[in-house]
């Protein structure tokens, strides 16, 4: 019964129809929650006391490493879907989430890099979250090489949604790098259970940079969801009506 | 909570420290590639999307 609803559910066909509805609504509404947490965090809240102004790029680099960690999570997750029930929407998403990933965990880099200057005094060291997040980004590069590599669609699928599953134990290794070693890397700011060691001044603003970017990223999935299914399913009827 | 934290647009783009040290460069070259860089995703989504539609009609 689940695999029958998902089946219809997860069609291509269907998946193309709702979010091509949704998207202009997620798109102007969180662009807008992001330029106004931007314009609020790079304006109004003060400055910190230990790190003075450099810490304004606490509001572009934490959306974009909580984003590039997540979209790995939503890769595995849809991963196991298609391994388990066979779901292609599944697997067309895995591919699609792959350079949006990419490029967010490239902005975590760099942002990071460039704050590093300031606040370290260098732009890079062999810290054990940096290196975590640049294997992050390079396992983004391999598996969309990896996926292009084959000729045959479906064998690629299966053979990226399980290295997918298996890349995602640096997901923890990412979170907790903190944490295990001694890191020149902070430890985390928010966490779940314990109260913000950040103002809510500044706080605020932050939440609203993790919502507005999230669903900024949201769009380019669907974007790139969109081509990856027009690409695949180009011979279909349904696509030819789409189109 | 709400009040501008600079006095003046140059105050904005240099972001002058109290430890006396200009972090606007930082700040705004961040900034500059985050959005460069979302941007340049969107357009070239977009163009592909457009170019494999034309190709399939």
């Amino acid at each position: 019964m689940i695999k029958k609803f998902i089946h219809q559910f997860a069609s291509p066909k269907t998946y193309l129809f709702q979010v091509d509805r949704a998207y202009p609504y997620i798109f102007y509404t969180s662009l807008s929650i992001y330029l106004v947490a931007l314009f609020w965090g790079l304006f109004l809240t003060s400055e910190d006391f230990v790190q003075g102004n450099s810490y304004r790029i606490i509001y572009l680099h934490v959306p974009a490493s909580f984003i590039s960690q997540s979209l790995y999570l939503a890769m595995a997750f849809a991963s196991a879907i298609f391994l388990i029930w066979k779901v292609k929407l599944s697997a067309y998403l895995v591919r699609s989430i792959a350079p949006i990933g990419a490029i967010t965990t490239f902005i975590a880099l760099v942002s990071g890099a460039i704050w590093g200057i300031p606040t370290w005094g260098t732009w890079w060291a062999w810290d054990a979250r940096i290196i975590s997040t640049l294997i992050l980004f390079i396992m983004y590069l391999g598996l969309i090489s990896l996926h292009d590599s084959f000729t045959d669609n479906e064998k690629a699928d299966k053979f990226l949604a399980i290295l997918v599953i298996v890349g995602s134990v640096n997901i923890p290794i990412i979170k907790m790098s903190v944490e295990w070693w001694s890191t020149l890397h902070q430890t985390a700011s928010i966490t779940v259970t314990e109260k913000p060691a950040i103002d809510p001044s500044m706080l605020y603003p932050l939440f609203g940079s993790i919502i507005g970017f999230t669903g900024i990223v949201v769009c380019l999935v669907i974007l790139s969801s969109k081509l990856q299914i027009l690409k695949r399913e180009k011979n279909k009827s349904w696509v030819k009506d789409y189109v | 909570m709400f009040n501008f934290k600079f006095n003046s647009i140059s105050d904005a783009i240099f972001m002058q420290s109290s430890n006396g040290q200009y972090h606007g460069l930082y700040v705004w070259s961040v900034v500059l590639i985050v959005l460069l860089s979302i941007s340049i995703t969107f357009l070239v989504y977009k163009v592909q999307i457009k170019n494999i539609g034309k190709k399939i009609k």
